[in-house]
């Protein structure tokens, strides 16, 4: 029997066999959308989890120069501990734009991509699908390395925890964007390897991740407004301070970089690799 | 249940499909052969909503194909699995995104083990498997959800007989449930099995469709006679037996062997496809 014949389908069409279709209910839709949004999420943590040499280094990597760098900054700069801990937080969280665009990439290699955009999800739910992981391992990421800077380097404790982790989600959802929409114009992976490396520490050292703005010279002052890991690095530490007000405005910079990004991605991802030169 | 009518489609100065036009009934299975690049790609690509056309329609069931995601079944030309996935979660994967869920989802995965013969191999990671295994899983993670239309571009490329026997018992299996399947293979002799309705492709457009009867019926077959001297005849004959008679009739000296070749669709493929190829 057919999808179409099966009465105990599960349906919320009104079409027979076809859950969620356009004319189900906007709730049933939203329901359907959230189990295939679940399903893709949890097949790509698999994916993740079977491969996770480079989760591990981009936790230990910043954890060994966090506490070998430390004495340096503390020499250095006033509030050493917080420029050295937040810095490297920043600078490896940037490296992990790498990860979701590998992630990307390989549906390509795979050829896996079209094969999920014939299947009911749509573009933006196989985005969300497969960026969820990786969020949720980049929050873990950030959160560990905050407690070790707490913990060892002598960061001091935030007094408002829930602001640093929304800090941390907010710049985990921007730096996916951003590593998205690159995926879908680079056409290999050693060209995003170029890309993000070489971005990476672009950014993050002028952002001020490596080395503090402070001792920087002035046209370096002022073309770190142009990098994320700017706001990325402002918005921590005003989190780790508690100072919701500091931390707004490049909160709000990061949300538009964020979805801007996003928008751009699941645009190009809806057209996927089918030949013609789509991408 | 699938009416594709009169398909545009270029790439740059390539013209992909160029005035494609085919029908394929519920229940009906449709083979569709011609030689590299004729477009049979290209069409499985449209219809699946992969590539949108220049200019032409494409209804399923009366719906654009951008509206009949998830009733469609697709297994691309390509193996496009996950290497760290095993089997399993390939079907649970497709058959989740179609809406399928608990004791249905379970019923159609292990139904399918059983009809490809995946059962022993469910639990290993694709990226282990044998070509023909993964053209199984594959062939499965597009049957899993039971879609109404199947588009298979190659399914049995480079399988094994077991494959090739598998995924032809399946692909008549949901045709006789009521399944519309476009079926491209350059194994021609699978389309015979298949009982399909054959459509052959050249230069982006269909130039013939119909039964295999209808098709083979007008093309000569041939009648080989060996004689014990190692000379042969050879009469190319639309009615081969009456002219096998004629032949034994006339000769008079001893005869070491005869051979009786039917029109195939062998014979309609090469004539109509590679023959009349610019």
């Amino acid at each position: 029997m057919l999808l179409d014949n099966v009465p105990s389908a599960p349906s919320a069409s009104g079409v027979p066999g076809v859950p969620g279709g356009a004319e189900a209910p906007r709730s049933a839709r939203l329901l359907d959308s959230v189990h295939r949004i679940g399903a893709l999420a949890r097949h790509n943590m698999l994916i993740r989890l079977r491969d996770p040499g480079q989760m591990i280094s981009y936790i230990v990597m910043p954890m060994v120069l966090m506490l070998v760098l430390k004495p340096l900054y503390v020499r250095a700069v006033d509030g050493g501990a917080t420029q050295v801990a937040t810095g490297l937080m920043v600078m490896f969280s940037v490296f992990a734009m790498a990860m979701v665009g590998n992630a990307i990439l390989s549906e390509r290699t795979w050829h896996t991509w079209d094969r999920l955009r014939v299947s009911r999800a749509s573009a933006p739910e196989l985005l969300v699908g497969k960026v969820l992981p990786l969020f949720a391992v980049m929050v873990v990421q950030q959160t560990l390395l905050l407690v070790y800077g707490c913990l060892v380097i002598g960061l001091p404790v935030p007094p408002a925890p829930h602001v640093v982790l929304l800090a941390i989600a907010l710049w985990a959802f921007a730096l996916l964007a951003v590593g998205a929409a690159l995926a879908t114009v680079v056409r290999s992976h050693g060209e995003l390897s170029v890309i993000t490396d070489v971005g990476a520490l672009t950014l993050s050292s002028l952002g001020g991740a490596l080395v503090p703005l402070s001792i920087m010279p002035d046209w370096a002052q002022f073309a770190a407004h142009a990098s994320p890991g700017y706001w990325a690095l402002i918005l921590m530490q005003a989190a780790v301070r508690g100072d919701v007000a500091g931390a707004l405005p490049s909160a709000g910079v990061l949300l538009a970089i964020g979805l801007l990004a996003g928008a751009f991605a699941a645009r190009r991802l809806a057209r996927g690799w089918a030949r013609g030169g789509l991408i | 249940m699938l009416v594709a009518t009169d398909l545009v489609k270029r790439y740059g100065t390539v013209r992909a499909l160029e005035g494609f036009t085919l029908s394929v009934a519920a229940g009906e299975i449709v083979g569709l052969v011609g030689h590299n690049g004729a477009g049979k790609s290209t069409f499985v690509e449209i219809v699946s909503n992969l590539v949108r056309p220049d200019s032409g329609t494409v209804s399923i069931d009366g719906r654009p194909p951008a509206a009949a995601r998830g009733r469609i079944g697709v297994s691309p030309q390509h193996i496009s699995l996950y290497p760290s996935c095993t089997v399993r979660e390939h079907l649970e994967l497709y058959g989740k995104l179609a809406g399928l869920r608990g004791p249905t989802l379970r019923e159609a995965v292990d139904e399918l083990a059983v009809v490809l013969r995946l059962t022993e191999i469910m639990d290993r990671r694709t990226g282990k498997l044998s070509g023909g295994q993964q053209r199984r899983t594959q062939a499965a993670s597009a049957l899993v959800h039971r879609p109404p239309l199947l588009l298979l571009d190659e399914p049995t490329a480079g399988a094994d007989l077991e494959t090739r026997e598998a995924i032809l018992d399946v692909v008549k299996q949901r045709a006789g449930e009521g399944a519309a399947v476009v079926y491209t293979t350059h194994y021609l002799p699978e389309l015979t099995e298949l009982r399909a309705t054959i459509a052959v492709a050249r230069d982006g457009r269909i130039i013939a469709h119909g039964s295999y009867e209808e098709l083979v019926n007008d093309l000569p077959g041939e009648v080989r006679v060996r004689l014990d001297s190692e000379e042969e005849i050879s009469v190319s004959t639309h009615e081969p037996t009456v002219t096998l008679m004629d032949l034994l009739r006339q000769i008079d000296r001893p005869i070491s062997s005869v051979d009786v070749r039917h029109p195939s669709l062998d014979d309609l493929y090469r004539s109509l496809a590679v023959h009349d190829a610019p």
